[in-house]
């Protein structure tokens, strides 16, 4: 009994040994076989986002290269960080906003581009940075239910802090930066002149409209549901979230006049061991007929002029880089945000919250 | 299960043969050893990590705590987090107690339907029933089409408030607490009530003397765990709350992914922790953490 009891627990060790080798070689196997086919890694926001980027962007790119593309889903600034220090990499390209690209850059977390691969000579100015290139945009805009507003809805931030000529509830996005220089151009700041920000008088003019804000929303889909539900009656919102749902018939208004407009990066983490892969990457989505083909989907705002050429005007008009809407929009100054956005991020959660 | 099951025999097999060298007392050292290395590797070391981190990044200083305690936001949250996660557990206890007591009394189908109930409540989705509180209280919803279908005109405000908040979270979490309380109830011999019954007992008073008394493990049990979960939630209060419910995890979740200020979102780590402590040790002093285990 002893003796068999004995040996069964030698071979139970054995025996989990043995597996935990055969469990774990498909995954050795296949790493090293990606390896000798090129993968490439990206970091991508999965959904609708992806499937646009399958079409526009991966599938081109492999037919084009021969690197595989494999998506790790959902975008993730904090892994950036973690891969960076912990020197092991899940993913080799992703993208990021103005700002956290300004923040990343900042903490040394990212690869210089390698100009022998992309040249930023062949782009257009500010396509390629120091540490990226630039990726498609998007619009938070103000967004008006016709319904609720039949002779006519808010043309402006003044008028969505007007509750008096227009009653209704509202929502705004729950994006500090964003909310500041929405305040300001409703107090009749210059969309030029929001940089450097006067912070005292954006929240004091936030103030004045915080009773009338029935939802501060942080998902894309949760600012869907609130308008489409009826929940408010404006809102500010993502152009291509409701672009998606006035296609499907919503009766909304985009109102372009004073929206943001946000771009961002494709960049490669330091120390990315397939930094070479990705700069190809980053130099074939900087080409004007894959941003076409992606904005052609999904109507964010292609970086490249030249795209515009593969672009309907119906659809370009629906882009916040369309040259009708970048007219009256604005973009965040990221050199200015980027240090300051602890304590401004800070301030407004301790306004919000009391 | 493995450790229990290799216990009788390790022991057989050490005073079989002597001469191996391990004197008799280590036995439950080393069967100890793989769970208590799993505890320090996935758990106790991380946490000096995060403690750590908290004193040392980006410089070595105490300065984020001292911010915690002098920017009035985090006493703040850390305050509403607390106090919402007591109003749910009591909720919570308030509502699963009759419910489990009904599932471990009942033997017909009436407590297989409410156990069918309750699990496909644990096993669905936050996300998923977080959004089915928003249709079902939203302006197109059934409470709003009931209330007006009476002719009271317009309902109040449901949605985006305290009450919607703590109501999601409510529902979130009566599974566990109903789940706790169950697996103690079901072990109760009914007998004993049978036994006080006789002795002279009304329902109410054996209910009071014998019944509350034994089930007393399955409510530390379940508000423990309740209690504790809910100190981790934000995306329920903010799908459904009101900014001022905001929770601790918020503010912690926006300093790593937003601000990449790990060593500032360490140090409002170890305060929640800090203060779960000292909460369960109050807890313990007066209901005793070790009936958790019956």
């Amino acid at each position: 009994m002893t003796q068999f009891k004995r040996l069964s627990r030698r071979q139970l060790i054995r025996a989990t040994g043995a597996s935990a080798a055969f469990v774990a070689a498909p995954q050795i196997l296949r790493q090293t076989a990606e390896a000798q086919e090129q993968t490439l890694f990206v970091n991508t926001w999965g959904g609708s986002w992806t499937a646009a980027e399958e079409t526009a962007y991966f599938k081109p790119f492999t037919e084009k290269t021969g690197i595989k593309v494999r998506t790790v889903a959902p975008v993730s600034f904090a892994k950036l960080k973690a891969q960076v220090q912990s020197k092991v990499y899940e993913w080799d390209v992703s993208n990021a906003g103005v700002v956290e690209y300004s923040q990343a850059v900042v903490e040394g977390l990212l690869e210089p581009v390698d100009k022998s691969i992309v040249d930023p000579a062949k782009f257009p100015p500010g396509n390629v940075v120091d540490y990226g290139v630039a990726g498609v945009s998007l619009g938070t805009c103000l967004v008006y239910r016709k319904d609720k507003f039949p002779n006519g809805g808010p043309q402006s931030w003044a008028d969505f802090w007007d509750v008096k000529k227009f009653p209704g509830n509202r929502s705004l996005y729950n994006r500090s930066f964003t909310n500041l220089a929405f305040a300001l151009l409703a107090d009749g700041v210059p969309a030029d002149k929001l940089y450097p920000m006067d912070l005292d008088r954006a929240f004091k003019k936030l103030d004045q409209i915080k009773p009338h804000i029935k939802v501060w929303w942080t998902q894309g889909n949760q600012s869907q549901q609130l308008i489409q539900d009826g929940e408010v009656d404006m809102i500010a919102m993502w152009n291509a979230r409701a672009q998606e749902m006035i296609d499907r018939g919503s009766p909304f208004q985009i109102v372009w006049n004073g929206a943001e407009n946000y771009g961002g990066y494709w960049y490669v983490p330091k120390g990315a061991p397939r930094a070479k892969l990705a700069f190809q990457f980053l130099e074939f989505v900087s080409q004007p007929k894959p941003q076409a083909d992606f904005v052609n989907i999904l109507p964010y705002g292609p970086p490249h002029p030249k795209a515009f050429d593969f672009i309907s005007k119906e659809t370009a008009s629906k882009m916040p880089t369309a040259p009708d809407n970048l007219r009256v929009s604005h973009v965040p100054d990221a050199n200015w945000l980027a240090p300051r956005l602890p304590e401004i991020r800070e301030r407004f959660s301790q306004w919000l919250a009391s | 299960m493995a450790g229990v099951v290799a216990a009788p025999a390790g022991q057989a097999g050490l005073a079989a043969a002597p001469a191996r060298g391990l004197p008799a007392d280590s036995t439950p050292w080393l069967l100890l050893a793989p769970a208590t290395l799993a505890l320090v590797i996935l758990f106790l070391l991380p946490i000096g990590y995060v403690l750590l981190l908290s004193v040392t990044d980006p410089a070595v200083s105490i300065a984020h705590y001292r911010r915690i305690f002098s920017v009035p936001l985090y006493t703040r949250v850390l305050f509403n987090t607390f106090t919402t996660a007591l109003t749910v557990t009591g909720v919570c206890l308030l509502l699963g107690y009759p419910v489990a007591y009904v599932m471990a009394r009942r033997s017909d189908w009436v407590s297989t339907a409410l156990l069918i109930c309750v699990a496909v409540c644990f096993w669905t989705g936050f996300i998923v029933r977080t959004y089915a509180w928003l249709v079902i209280l939203g302006n197109k919803g059934p409470v709003v089409a009931v209330y007006q279908a009476f002719g009271f005109g317009a309902p109040p405000r449901l949605l985006f408030t305290t009450f919607s908040s703590i109501l999601g979270m409510v529902h979130i979490l009566l599974p566990y607490m109903v789940l706790a309380l169950y697996s103690v109830m079901k072990k109760i011999d009914p007998n004993l009530l049978r036994a006080s019954a006789s002795l002279g007992a009304r329902p109410a008073a054996s209910f009071r003397a014998v019944y509350l008394p034994l089930t007393l493990p399955g409510v530390v049990n379940g508000s423990i765990l309740v209690f504790t979960i809910c100190l981790g939630f934000f995306i329920t209060p903010i799908l459904l709350g009101t900014p001022k419910d905001m929770m601790i995890s918020q503010l912690i979740n926006q300093q790593i992914e937003e601000l990449l200020a790990w060593g500032f979102a360490s140090a409002v780590a170890v305060v929640l922790l800090v203060a779960t402590s000292i909460v369960l040790a109050v807890y313990n002093r007066f209901a005793g953490l070790d009936r958790l285990w019956g």
